[in-house]
């Protein structure tokens, strides 16, 4: 008797983590980790929360509802300062998944692109931006305040094509994107997967680009989480990041893909097609398409990944320019939690918290305890390199500017 | 039209509010509670992507909206309308757990001409109550739904091993709530396997057939 006591007093005593999440391939982990008990293993009582909206996400944060969330990052550092409402703030200890994203088209513009592109013997995004210049198109993004909105205008901008000068952009929630390619209102549109595959199946999409097209492995997901809850659950937030990363291992072996894709297709998560959420995870026809989610380094929260984010929502003023945005990263992404969450497992955890982005266009090796990680190419499609040092002085020296003036 | 009185403030024009709510019910219930009060102007949103257009075109100076629908984000990004982003729920104000009821009740607002809090809360509060009177009933129903569907199951079991068993309709009964005791599990869930089990045994094609997505 006294055993059952004992139990009901342990469970009484589990923290709690409510961890919201939209219908997207990527929530994969965390998903994965909630329906094997990974959670409950580290002692944790998870409690998924699929949420129609990002704003619904950054509200639930703000208020209190959620204590943790599958986010886009420029999202959490909007949340963090208070840009789209009330502010709240978010840490980021733990990286969810790297790539995923396309750039999808409708199906006579996607054509266009590509006959063009064979015709003149040019990139596909010189190719879009030639079909496109003259004409007055809307592109859609999923939010203000996400990867999709920083890597299509990236992307396009290499091609000289600028957001408000060239093209509008309007945001289009994904579950609406193929009626709004149907109906004419956008071009395309950039989102997460399984997205531009649904687009696909529906036969009114064609997709042209993915992440990997515009930055090799670029950074997705992260798990954000109130600094409140982490402050006052260390132990649960180390556990959280163990199990998740249990989770990431499996959703990564491209031998489990059809078995995560058959989970997250259920009614209560994603609610489409099995099929289309295959085609964006490790296993599929196209591996370079997909998310990733553990290999490369992928779960590690990653400053400069931060950092990379912050700089360019400076350059499209979704940010005030006289913030310090290196401290802001500094504040908001945590290697250190990962690593220490870590510590114990002999999972290998990178040495440095900051890196060059961009600077691989193959692969590499990256200094990690206590063995090396295998990493794959990181360049941008313009073949620049982002060094965080050089973009602090650059902070820095316009806040000279600023105070000279 | 004149000025009139509310909360001892002045409200000089009627507010103009956009209702963006795909329940039919709700949606006109809160149309006619709010015009009631004289106070305000209710617009509907009609259900199409055409949402950026109708704020544009009908320059609101309130929005609320169901947090089910996922076109909030479209809403966070409307500039034309307002010089800065529209204004989420208080966003600055100084009423968390006003923000957090409405949160609750599944309901959203978005200022988008600066109108003062005093004058969006009475409006909010309405609609709170509103959305938490229909989750109410949507919650009783569900229940309601769950309870009848416990009870056919109940009963089915019984036939069953009244037939198979021979056994007498008490016996059955407490032969399951036995069960669902060893087990320390709920007489509902014990009772649904045990039918999947017997359906299954009785009947293995009809159980390929139904296992099909």
């Amino acid at each position: 008797m006294s055993g059952v006591v004992s139990f009901a007093a342990r469970k009484g005593n589990r923290p709690r983590m409510r961890i919201g999440l939209l219908r997207l391939t990527d929530g994969a982990p965390v998903i994965v980790a909630h329906e094997f008990g990974f959670f409950a293993d580290e002692g944790i009582e998870a409690e998924l929360v699929v949420e129609p909206s990002w704003a619904n996400i950054a509200d639930k944060l703000a208020f209190g509802f959620l204590d943790a969330a599958v986010i886009v990052p420029p999202l959490a550092f909007a949340v963090e300062l208070g840009l789209r409402g009330t502010a709240q703030p978010l840490i980021i200890p733990y990286a969810i998944s790297a790539g995923g994203n396309t750039v999808t088209l409708s199906r006579s513009l996607a054509q266009e692109t590509h006959e063009r592109a064979n015709r003149e013997g040019v990139s596909i995004v010189e190719a879009l931006a030639a079909c496109l210049r003259g004409r007055s198109v809307t592109f859609g993004v999923v939010h203000a305040y996400s990867t999709h909105n920083l890597l299509l205008r990236y992307w396009l901008a290499t091609a000289g094509f600028e957001a408000g000068r060239d093209f509008k952009l309007a945001v289009v929630p994904p579950a609406r994107a193929v009626e709004a390619l149907v109906a004419g209102q956008i071009a395309g549109f950039c989102a997460g997967a399984p997205w531009g595959d649904v687009a696909r199946r529906a036969g009114v999409g064609a997709t042209v680009a993915t992440s990997h097209d515009i930055w090799r492995n670029a950074p997705e997901k992260a798990l954000a989480v109130r600094t409140h809850w982490a402050d006052e659950q260390p132990e649960a937030l180390a556990g959280a990041i163990r199990a998740m990363l249990r989770a990431a291992r499996f959703c990564d072996n491209p031998e489990n893909g059809t078995y995560t894709a058959a989970l997250l297709s259920r009614r209560k998560y994603l609610d489409v097609d099995p099929h289309a959420i295959l085609a964006s995870l490790p296993g599929a026809a196209a591996p370079e398409t997909g998310c990733i989610f553990f290999r490369g380094a992928a779960t590690f929260p990653w400053r400069s990944h931060g950092l990379w984010f912050l700089s360019e929502m400076r350059r499209w003023a979704l940010v005030d320019a006289s913030i310090d945005l290196r401290a802001l990263a500094e504040r908001v992404y945590r290697p250190d939690l990962y690593r220490s969450a870590i510590a114990h497992l002999g999972e290998p955890a990178p040495l440095a918290d900051w890196k060059l982005e961009g600077a691989h266009d193959a692969p590499w090796t990256l200094e990690a305890a206590p063995t090396s990680i295998d990493m794959a190419a990181d360049s941008f499609c313009d073949g620049a390199v982002f060094d965080p040092e050089a973009t602090a002085d650059a902070s820095a020296s316009a806040k000279d500017v600023l105070h000279n003036l | 039209m004149p000025g009139f009185s509310f909360c001892n403030m002045t409200v000089p024009v009627p507010l103009k509010i956009l209702l963006i709510d795909m329940d039919p019910n709700r949606g006109r219930a809160l149309e006619e509670k709010l015009s009631e009060s004289g106070y305000a102007e209710i617009l509907r949103a009609p259900d199409n992507l055409e949402l950026a257009e109708t704020v544009d075109r009908t320059r609101p100076d309130l929005i609320i909206i169901d947090m089910a629908l996922p076109d909030r984000d479209a809403l966070e990004d409307i500039r034309a309308v307002s010089a800065a982003h529209p204004i989420v729920m208080f966003a600055g104000g100084d009423d968390p757990a006003f923000a957090e009821e409405a949160i609750a009740a599944g309901v959203c607002s978005y200022n988008l001409s600066g109108v003062a809090l005093q004058h969006v809360k009475p409006i909010m509060a309405s609609a709170i109550a509103l959305f938490r009177r229909f989750r109410r009933v949507e919650e009783e129903l569900t229940a309601a739904r769950t309870m009848l569907e416990e009870r056919r199951l109940i009963e089915r079991a019984k036939a069953i091993l009244m037939q198979g068993r021979k056994m007498a309709e008490p016996e059955a009964y407490r032969w399951l709530q036995k069960k669902a005791m060893n087990e320390n599990r709920k007489l509902a869930q014990v009772v649904q396997e045990f039918i999947e089990r017997h359906d299954a045994d009785a009947d293995p094609v009809t159980r390929a057939g139904r296992k099909q997505p």
